[in-house]
């Protein structure tokens, strides 16, 4: 059964509670709704979405056409859903972030002692200057930032603690008999390294 | 139908485009109609004025006393005339306590359709207003009424506070705490209880949080040393976190996981129940904020949701916040922990919202 109205006029949530009406009748296939602004069509894009319906849209000047399409099942068109993430990428300047990998225990070349101070003097400098990365990932020596005892730990927590990932490679932390001591949400794998690496704005390699 | 008839059913919100704070001028629009004003340089006397978009408007008489004034009103947000008037009360007195201070004087502010409503509706929303104002202690005192096609009510309110704690949007440290004492959502809420789509339950929830007074929070704060304070009002979460931010010199992080919402506001924004409000703000903000983490849509419109009679955002230490959030839960309050402020980057400028959330 297909269904016609002209929401034009209507004050919110007027439209959305008229259409939601028709779209929560089942046997109404097809609805082709006339609103009057862009609110009411970014409203009614979102309540399509949630009952899972098709939603086209046409500017027809001073009105807008609407069409939802029920079907099996189906996903957003793909014209809406590039409109809805093209909306939401507007506004989500999305960052994939700065990844920051911490290959080795040290800052650069050097004394060694020295060169695993320099590293925790950078982090803490890091922090300070209001830097949050998406992700701090450590591998291979790097993982021995996590040792229990190392003085760089506060930094790493506060850097968790503002929403970072902070996450030590599993393979590494068991080589360099590490693993009982970390727990285990801060536990990661090559995977997901992978993922971060490949898909990262950029990644920091001190 | 006779006429009695008509103004005896016609509800209060019927043809209100928007109520509440979401029928406020967008932060965009305000902007640019204020720029164009000229105004001489600011006297000595005036603490806070129209820079920095600060609640209230503050003037020092002396060393021992400053004044606030302060004014808010907007058209029907809910049918009932009664709650009406304590609802768009509490809004305005709330921006007294947003600068620190204390309501001592309000006046009227009504305009309305006498022919369309019986006179009884016009009587409870003074009576709302009024019982709201004496509970804070202030006295109502006098104000202005006008014949409009459409209802809009809300007070002029003076309050004091000492030059000294006067606590403005700008003044957060690096480091701070974010505490929110409501939970957000009154924009998507109100809308759900205009479509009959949110519970009783819920509904009492939103009414308690609608017209609770925010002196009893300031209170509470004022245990702790606060270094900037503001009410989340018109502008949203989003909108008011930056405007604390860019005022302060800093950037924050607003944790989506950690901010209290009122009930059945998700699976209604959702279902598209966002107020034209939420949308400006959006448009407003959006090149002041960054993602950090995808978040889901529904999150995203309700930091932009306009709030009316929203909560107060305090800045404080990190010590202290923790222990203010958990003396404002004691009240019977939803407050939360929402973010931080953090010190710029190199390229940044302050007013950044950097935006975190855990799927």
């Amino acid at each position: 059964m297909d269904k016609q109205i002209d929401l034009r006029g209507l004050v919110c949530p007027e439209p959305v509670i008229r259409t939601k009406k028709l779209l929560d009748d089942k046997s109404i296939i097809k609805v082709e709704a006339l609103v009057e602004s862009e609110v009411n069509v970014k409203n009614l894009a979102r309540l399509a979405r949630s009952q899972n319906v098709l939603m086209s849209c046409s500017n027809e000047g001073d009105h807008y056409r609407i069409v939802f399409t029920r079907g099996e099942d189906l996903p957003f068109t793909a014209a809406e859903e590039e409109a809805m993430k093209e909306a939401q990428r507007e506004t989500q300047k999305q960052r994939v972030g700065t990844v920051v990998f911490i290959g080795k225990d040290t800052f650069g070349e050097g004394d060694a002692d020295f060169s695993k101070s320099l590293l925790n003097v950078f982090l803490q400098t890091m922090y300070d200057s209001g830097h949050r990365p998406r992700a701090i990932l450590m591998a291979n020596s790097g993982v021995k930032l996590m040792d229990p005892d190392n003085p760089v730990l506060p930094v790493l927590d506060n850097f968790r603690e503002a929403g970072c990932e902070v996450m030590a490679c599993g393979l590494c932390l068991e080589f360099y008999g590490l693993k009982e001591r970390v727990s285990s949400d801060q536990i990661t794998n090559m995977f997901t390294i992978c993922e971060y690496l490949m898909t990262a704005d950029r990644v920091v390699n001190p | 139908m006779d006429l009695k008839d008509q103004t005896e059913n016609k509800r209060l919100t019927a043809n209100v485009k928007a109520g509440g704070c979401a029928a406020k001028l967008g932060a965009a629009e305000l902007a640019k109609l204020l720029a164009n004003l000229n105004q001489p340089s600011a006297p000595r006397e005036l603490i806070t004025g129209m820079a920095n978009f600060e609640d209230a408007a503050v003037w020092k008489i002396s060393e021992e006393v400053a004044i606030i004034q302060t004014i808010d009103f907007f058209p029907p947000l809910i049918d009932d005339p009664y709650l009406f008037g304590q609802i768009a009360a509490t809004n305005a007195l709330s921006d007294v306590y947003a600068m620190g201070g204390r309501p001592i004087l309000a006046l009227n502010v009504l305009c309305f359709p006498t022919c369309d409503f019986p006179p009884e509706v016009l009587t409870e929303i003074l009576k709302g207003g009024a019982d709201q104002v004496a509970l804070s202690g202030a006295v109502l005192a006098g104000g202005h009424s006008i014949q409009l096609n459409e209802p809009v009510y809300g007070l002029a309110v003076t309050g004091v506070v000492k030059p000294q704690e006067v606590l403005t949007n700008g003044g957060a440290h690096a480091r701070d705490k974010l505490v929110l004492t409501k939970p957000l959502g009154t924009g998507v809420a109100l809308l759900g209880t205009k479509a009959e789509m949110l519970s009783k339950s819920a509904q009492n929830v939103l009414i308690d949080n609608l017209t609770m007074l925010n002196g009893a929070a300031l209170s509470q704060g004022r245990k702790y040393e606060v270094h900037a304070l503001t009410d989340v009002t018109g502008f949203g979460l989003a909108g008011h976190v930056h405007e604390m931010a860019k005022a302060s010199g800093l950037k924050a992080g607003l944790h989506l996981n950690d901010v209290a919402l009122l009930p059945e506001v998700k699976e209604l924004a959702q279902q598209g129940l966002v107020p034209a409000g939420a949308y400006g703000n959006r448009e407003s903000y959006k090149t002041c904020l960054s993602y950090i983490n995808k978040v889901p849509l529904e999150l995203e419109d309700l930091i932009f949701d306009p709030q009316t009679s929203g909560g107060l955002l305090f800045a404080l230490a990190q010590e202290d916040a923790e222990p203010l959030r958990r003396d404002l839960e004691l009240l019977g309050l939803g407050a939360s922990m929402v973010g931080e402020m953090n010190d710029l980057a190199a390229n940044e400028s302050a007013g950044l919202v950097e935006i975190f959330y855990h799927g």
